[in-house]
């Protein structure tokens, strides 16, 4: 049986010549284009590249390999994504205990139709930012958009580190609570 | 949390910040809010983020080397003849150069309860041919469809992620509300995912014209 497989493959090789084709790669450039929105979206949410890079690495190796050939880039990216919502609920279950219900606004997003626009993300925090009291969006705002230490905080809001720090905690706080209109 | 939350929370940022893996601990879940709040901020304030090309590269190697579960393996295409198709297989997805030739994956399989018993569903009369209608018995979810004096019927759980179908009158099948998975109303996939097909569902009709489903108590 092996035998005859052997040959037969042997055969079609020889007479196909279709071991060397550029279709695999092209097919692997189309999948991984469609990652890439997928690591955007994961990335949004972990806000790290180690963890986003895990996690888009398991999307990849469970969709994939379920995705009919021929299958229209919308399903493709539409099946990439409820396996990036179900790998994302499990990261934040696992670590933090959150329940699908708790994650139902972060991760109930529509599937993108193409590449988000670059000010997409900054625009979000604005929004968020733009929803909080000054003290909290500025301590955010410097921290998150212009990456001071916490030591720099302090002096530019002319306080303590430690009440920066609270005033941190309280501020994530507020931002978590944010909802924002579509 | 262990010690002061704000002292934690801080840990926590300066590593985002820093771009560093998330490393939580068991105590963190009491400010999960905050948290995933923080992940949130530092994942969105630089704007939307692409591989890195190392990454890309790597992920490129796994994806080629994976096995497909697919339709058509590299083998198989091979013996078949389906050269193009193989090259897009071994890659892993989405072949189009050629269409390929189908091959049905497992599933269908009766749920047969253990102390299962005949639960009363509906009344024939009541059931519009080639329209599924969803039942309940006991513990067993189900599609039932007429056809003429016949009934079948099928599980209401996707066979892939576990959620519950709904009956798409205008495609005329099951479809599933996670992600874009369809139905026929015998069970058998009908879109893009090689997925298996749905439990069958005993299903009987009495004499009284009543439809009863094998199900619990």
């Amino acid at each position: 049986m092996t035998a005859g497989r052997d040959s037969e493959e042997a055969a079609a090789g020889e007479s196909g010549q279709i071991l060397e084709l550029p279709a695999a790669s092209r097919a692997t450039d189309i999948a991984l284009d469609e990652l890439e929105l997928v690591y955007a979206f994961i990335y949004a949410r972990v806000g790290n590249r180690p963890d986003a890079e895990d996690l888009t690495q398991q999307v990849a190796m469970k969709a994939i390999p379920r995705l009919r050939q021929g299958a229209p880039a919308s399903a493709i990216r539409g099946y990439l994504f409820a396996t990036a919502r179900s790998v994302l609920g499990g990261f934040w279950s696992v670590r933090l205990g959150l329940s699908e219900a708790e994650l139902r606004e972060d991760l109930m997003l529509v599937t993108p139709a193409a590449e988000p626009p670059s000010e997409e993300g900054t625009e979000t925090v604005q929004r968020i930012l733009g929803q909080l009291s000054d003290n909290y969006r500025r301590v955010l705002e410097l921290r998150f958009l212009h990456g001071y230490s916490l030591k720099e905080v302090a002096a530019e809001m002319k306080s303590t580190v430690g009440a920066v720090k609270v005033m941190q905690l309280r501020a994530l706080r507020a931002a978590a609570k944010v909802r924002l209109e579509e | 949390m262990n010690g002061k939350p704000e002292n934690r929370l801080e840990k926590i940022v300066a590593d985002l910040l820093r771009g560093r893996r998330l490393k939580l601990r068991g105590g963190d879940a009491e400010e999960k809010e905050a948290i995933t709040a923080a992940a949130r901020l530092a994942g969105t304030s630089q704007g939307p983020q692409r591989m890195h090309p190392a990454f890309r590269k790597r992920l490129a190697q796994a994806l080629e080397q994976q096995p497909s579960e697919g339709l058509v393996t590299r083998r198989m295409a091979l013996v078949a003849g389906l050269g193009l198709a193989a090259g897009a297989a071994t890659g892993g997805i989405i072949g189009r150069a050629t269409e390929a030739k189908l091959v049905a994956r497992a599933g269908g399989e009766p749920i047969t309860p253990t102390s299962g018993r005949w639960v009363d569903v509906a009344a024939l009369a009541d059931l519009q041919e080639g329209h599924g209608k969803q039942v309940v018995a006991g513990s067993v979810g189900a599609f039932v469809f007429r056809r003429g004096d016949s009934v079948t019927a099928v599980s209401s759980i996707c066979s892939h992620l576990p959620c519950e179908l709904w009956w798409d009158g205008h495609n005329g099948n099951l479809a599933c509300p996670c992600h874009p998975a369809a139905f026929t109303p015998d069970g058998r996939p009908v879109d893009a995912y090689s997925l298996p097909a749905l439990n069958t569902v005993h299903v009987r009709v009495t004499s009284e014209g009543r439809v009863e489903v094998l199900g619990t108590e």
